[in-house]
């Protein structure tokens, strides 16, 4: 209330005053102009900022989850265009890619949720974050003729995909086999893995021969993958499509009875062999890091500890548990600890000195579904995370009588108690300070807290 | 006789009471069965796969099932009663929660194929893209501490497509969720959020 009547009382005011003052007048223009972004950004925030961040940045609360990370719309470089390499997009560019989505990542197809004003509006919104918009034009790209797929363009463009060194990053069977690189980053530092060709349902850019021959005309700007405008023509980069385009493979859904049991035997094969991969996608998709990685108070992770443990959950009546330090550090970490007590802990939820985990809010007794292979893999991979420094504390019980009167309302009288989850890091870190942390991040003493 | 009545009442009455109190404090938390027992019963759960006639359908639902028993799903979306997961509401959501800043109060959402409450409603297009991107079918993103999107999104879509196939198969339960309200502050302001265990989903229609 009293902030619409001071704001009236602006407006009036800035109406009194208006007429005489040309400075009003311009500063009434200038929010005039800026009139059509508080759609954009009205829409942005509530469906963009969660990956994206408020600021444009890429940080949003889940972002550091996702891989390959959310766009950080900050420096106008974008991979999927219809422009030159280094160029700024187009307008249609962007806009196809929110309403598509890119498959592979986490981006969605937002099309059936953002249209025409809104559209336009949002793509307005994330120009504005990068200054470039303002002061360049995209340079776009004129492409040549298609050229249809037939026997001869596919073996050429199987003797392009070795001329142009192809394999080096994508492998000779376009699935990393025999590949010399291995290991890639963006231009901010983040892991990115290159496209596996058999599988064109995962292409971000889309999957036609056009949107491949897209992509080896303009590049991926800030990847790796570069524009090979002046090493091959335009001919050599379509036949180059067609050939990737006859790499696919099936997908599992629309495979039959005996594709898919030669499918899924070579798969479990090839996972007991690469058991470091397989640990790694065990760890990141079952989720240990929802628990085993401070959170802050707007639910981003905390970075530098991931994995580290440190999130204090309260489990009333029973306790207070600090998620537990998964990273090979010797003292506060799983180093020191046996792989058969590792693999004791996730199935049977038996601790090192002999005493039982409850079920809750650690699930071993989900991983008891594990198979021994994969059980293998996940704590084969669970070695191999870099050591940091977190001391844990253990779990607090609570004290008797607390215990006893909430197991009666519990068990008797049927009350329902909540699992409260504690922002911030409750272990101890090596100089048992967080300012090394991006963001201030709460700290607990080991008291119990009221 | 009264005489007697008195001893019995002088000395059982307190054998009663220690006896309870010794009850409740040995008896394990949540559940009454031991570990291995929890651990068999989670393993359990599901329909059996050779319910399934079209040979395709259980060899990839059962790749599904095996990702949805080691991904815990059921750690939120079966309802945790006091006495242990309620197994005949399987996956059937119901769990109440208090997340984020601004404090939204959310149900785990039913995710059997219950026409009516269930994951029935929404098509396959709907489950995958929540399950990729976090976005529900209205179009609102999905708070990542609340449904773990931000996981299921690191899984190959092949992954999540057996993953949707086995939750096809789950046998349907009438459970209605409530919808998201705005939920009370916590009562300490470094906590980020707060899970129930209990079941606040209605069983009828009508409830």
């Amino acid at each position: 209330m009293a902030f619409s009547q001071k704001s009236s009382w602006a407006i009036l005011s800035v109406l009194l005053m208006g007429l005489e003052s040309p400075s009003i007048r311009a500063g009434g223009g200038d929010s005039q102009a800026v009139s059509p972004t508080p759609l954009g950004k009205s829409i942005y925030d509530a469906k963009c900022s969660s990956c994206h961040g408020v600021d444009g940045k890429g940080n949003g609360n889940a972002a550091a989850l996702l891989s390959p990370r959310p766009r950080d719309f900050a420096d106008g470089t974008y991979e999927f265009r219809t422009t030159e390499s280094g160029s700024i997009p187009t307008d249609e560019d962007l806009t196809r890619t929110i309403q598509n989505g890119l498959h592979g990542t986490a981006m969605s197809d937002w099309d059936p949720f953002i249209k025409g004003d809104s559209l336009r509006a949002v793509v307005e919104y994330i120009k504005s974050f990068s200054p470039r918009f303002k002061t360049e034009k995209p340079k776009i790209v004129h492409f040549g003729p298609a050229v249809r797929s037939s026997r001869s363009s596919i073996a050429s463009g199987k003797r392009i995909y070795q001329k142009l060194q192809c394999a080096a990053c994508h492998g000779v069977d376009g699935m990393g086999k025999d590949a010399t690189a291995t290991e890639f980053t963006d231009d901010w530092g983040h892991d990115i893995k290159p496209a596996n060709l058999t599988e064109p349902w995962t292409f971000r850019g889309g999957s036609t021969a056009k949107d491949i021959y897209t992509r080896f005309r303009t590049g991926l700007d800030g990847t790796p993958m570069p524009s090979y405008k002046g090493s091959a023509t335009d001919r050599e980069m379509w036949d180059l499509a067609n050939y990737v385009v006859s790499m696919a493979r099936k997908p599992v859904w629309a495979m039959n009875e005996q594709e898919l049991k030669a499918f899924y035997d070579e798969l479990d094969k090839a996972n007991a062999q690469n058991a470091l991969d397989r640990g790694k996608y065990l760890v990141e998709t079952m989720g240990c890091g929802y628990c085993h990685t401070p959170v802050r108070k707007n639910g981003s992770i905390v970075e530098d500890l991931k994995y580290a443990g440190g999130q204090r959950w309260d489990l009333y009546p029973f306790g207070n548990y600090v998620s537990y330090n998964l990273t090979s550090d010797k003292e506060t970490g799983l180093g020191g600890w046996t792989d058969e007590q590792l693999a004791k802990l996730l199935t049977t939820g038996m601790r090192r000195d002999g005493s039982r985990m409850i079920p809750y809010p650690m699930p071993w007794a989900a991983y008891a579904a594990l198979k021994e292979s994969d059980l293998k893999a996940l704590i084969l991979y669970l070695r191999s995370l870099p050591p940091i420094y977190n001391k844990i504390p253990p779990p607090e019980k609570e004290n008797f009588f607390s215990f006893m009167w909430g197991k009666f309302r519990m068990l008797i009288l049927k009350t329902d108690f909540p699992l409260t989850v504690y922002s911030g890091n409750a272990g101890t870190t090596k100089d048992n300070t967080v300012s090394a942390l991006t963001a201030p991040v709460h700290t607990y003493t080991q008291e119990k807290q009221p | 006789m009264k005489k007697i009545l008195r001893w019995v009442g002088i000395i059982g009455g307190p054998l009663v009471v220690i006896a309870f109190l010794a009850f409740l404090y040995l008896i394990p938390p949540f559940y009454i069965v031991p570990p291995e027992e929890f651990i068999k019963q989670d393993a359990a759960q599901g329909p059996p796969m050779d319910q399934i006639k079209d040979p395709v359908q259980r060899m990839l639902a059962e790749r599904g099932r095996y990702i949805v028993l080691r991904t815990d799903c059921s750690g939120c979306h079966t309802v945790a009663g006091s006495q242990g997961p309620k197994w005949d509401e399987y996956l059937a959501g119901g769990a109440k929660g208090i997340y984020g800043e601004n404090h939204l109060e959310t149900y785990c959402r039913n995710l059997t194929p219950d026409p009516t409450t269930g994951l029935a409603r929404w098509t396959d297009e709907q489950v995958l893209r929540l399950l990729r991107s976090g976005v529900l079918p209205e179009g609102r993103p999905s708070y990542w501490r609340r449904m773990p999107w931000t996981f299921t999104s690191r899984w190959t879509a092949e992954d999540r497509y057996v993953v949707l196939t086995y939750l096809r198969h789950l046998t349907p339960v009438y459970h209605k969720i409530p919808n998201p309200r705005q939920g009370e502050a916590p009562p300490d302001s470094n906590i980020i959020e707060m899970a129930y265990g209990g079941d606040y989903a209605g069983h009828k229609a009508g409830d």
